[in-house]
């Protein structure tokens, strides 16, 4: 990897998904630490990274580099776990019955992730698809429902679920900027996952290694 | 440029920048200006605005509670001198007490301010004692008659006392 990119690049990217994804609005706003379920889905996430070849351990921290290239490498592995643990709980409601279905859906998605071996490209796909399905869950259809003024998508929602209560699923009311900051923010750990993942060609050694 | 200084530098940034992030979280600011001032003054570059600070002093005096506090508030935004706290507590004080009736929304902006002049204070010790128009000259005395006066109070000769 790019000493510029292992250095400087993929730790301030995944810094500012940390510091971007604990910020509440409020108001008051506030920055929020993870739960400790946002660390064993960050784990997790983490696992299929490396199973996946995204994340190459010893392409970042090994006895062949120097300690500088090293302690590198190490940032780059801290800098990521914090970060997916903030882009978890960022995409996780504050309370209620959706923040129960919602760890469910992420851990139950992340197991299988797991548990199906994806090679790179898969798992940047399936990344997408459960941050991007998160993302519109939480940001699109509950804040919908928990808008007070009660908007156009609201009332289709709730002929939707017509005869259910709304009581357990509503949340409090989200200011309008929350949805673009989130938006960026996972946007932006996508890309430094991405980013992340050295060359096929590596890759696919890394996969082979694995598998003798 | 070569890989070692591209790596020390890469790491003193992203050094700063965690170490800023942990600040933020511990001391969770509400404003730009608490960013700038609390990072100023941990460097111990932060100094409130002399001129505001007086303006404030000087409509504290006359009994204009509600200039003295915008002035003061201009004068320390970043919420990091103590002596100004003191005296935006002190404006909520006087301006919330009442002898039938406490205003207990001032009273309780006025603990909040001076529990932030108490933990900027060295030690948590702050005593004012160059204004003799003050009558309670320490955190600790004013932080006590705030909470006083949030209690909800039956007894009706109460309404004797004075305003301090």
């Amino acid at each position: 990897m790019n000493a510029a990119r292992e250095a400087l690049l993929l730790p301030v990217m995944f810094l500012t998904v940390t510091l971007a994804g604990g910020l509440s609005l409020g108001p008051p706003v506030s920055f929020s630490p993870p739960p400790l379920f946002a660390l064993i889905l960050a784990a997790l996430l983490v696992a299929a990274l490396f199973r996946s070849g995204v994340l190459v351990p010893a392409g970042l921290v090994d006895a062949s580099r120097g300690p500088l290239a090293n302690v590198n490498g190490a940032v780059v592995i801290v800098t990521l776990f914090a970060a997916s643990a903030q882009a978890f709980h960022l995409l996780t409601p504050a309370a209620g019955l959706p923040l129960l279905l919602f760890d469910g859906f992420l851990l139950v998605l992340l197991l299988n992730t797991l548990v199906t071996y994806p090679d790179r490209i898969e798992l940047l796909r399936s990344l997408m698809v459960i941050f991007g399905s998160g993302f519109v869950l939480k940001f699109v259809i509950l804040a919908a429902l928990s808008d007070p003024t009660g908007g156009r998508l609201k009332r289709l929602l709730l002929l939707a679920v017509e005869g259910a209560t709304l009581g357990t699923l509503t949340q409090d009311p989200l200011p309008p900027a929350a949805g673009y900051i989130a938006f960026f923010t996972l946007l932006l750990f996508l890309i430094a996952v991405w980013a992340l993942a050295p060359p096929q060609r590596h890759t696919a050694n890394w996969r082979l290694k694995i598998e003798d | 440029m070569r890989e070692p200084i591209v790596r020390a530098a890469g790491l003193a940034v992203v050094v700063a920048y965690a170490g800023l992030i942990v600040w933020v979280y511990a001391r969770q600011p509400q404003t730009l200006a608490q960013v700038t001032g609390g990072l100023a003054s941990s460097v111990g570059a932060y100094h409130v605005d002399a001129q505001s600070f007086a303006d404030g002093i000087r409509f504290f005096r006359r009994g204009q509670f509600m200039e003295a506090r915008a002035a003061f508030e201009r004068a320390d935004p970043a919420q990091r001198d103590a002596r100004t706290q003191f005296y935006i507590a002190y404006a909520c004080y006087r301006e919330g007490w009442g002898h039938f009736y406490n205003d207990r929304r001032l009273l309780a902006r006025g603990l909040e301010a001076v529990d932030r002049a108490i933990a900027l204070a060295p030690n948590g010790r702050l005593v004012v004692e160059d204004d003799p128009d003050l009558q309670m000259r320490s955190a600790d005395e004013l932080k006590a008659e705030l909470q006083r006066g949030m209690q909800r109070d039956p007894n009706p000769l109460h309404v004797f006392r004075s305003r301090k």
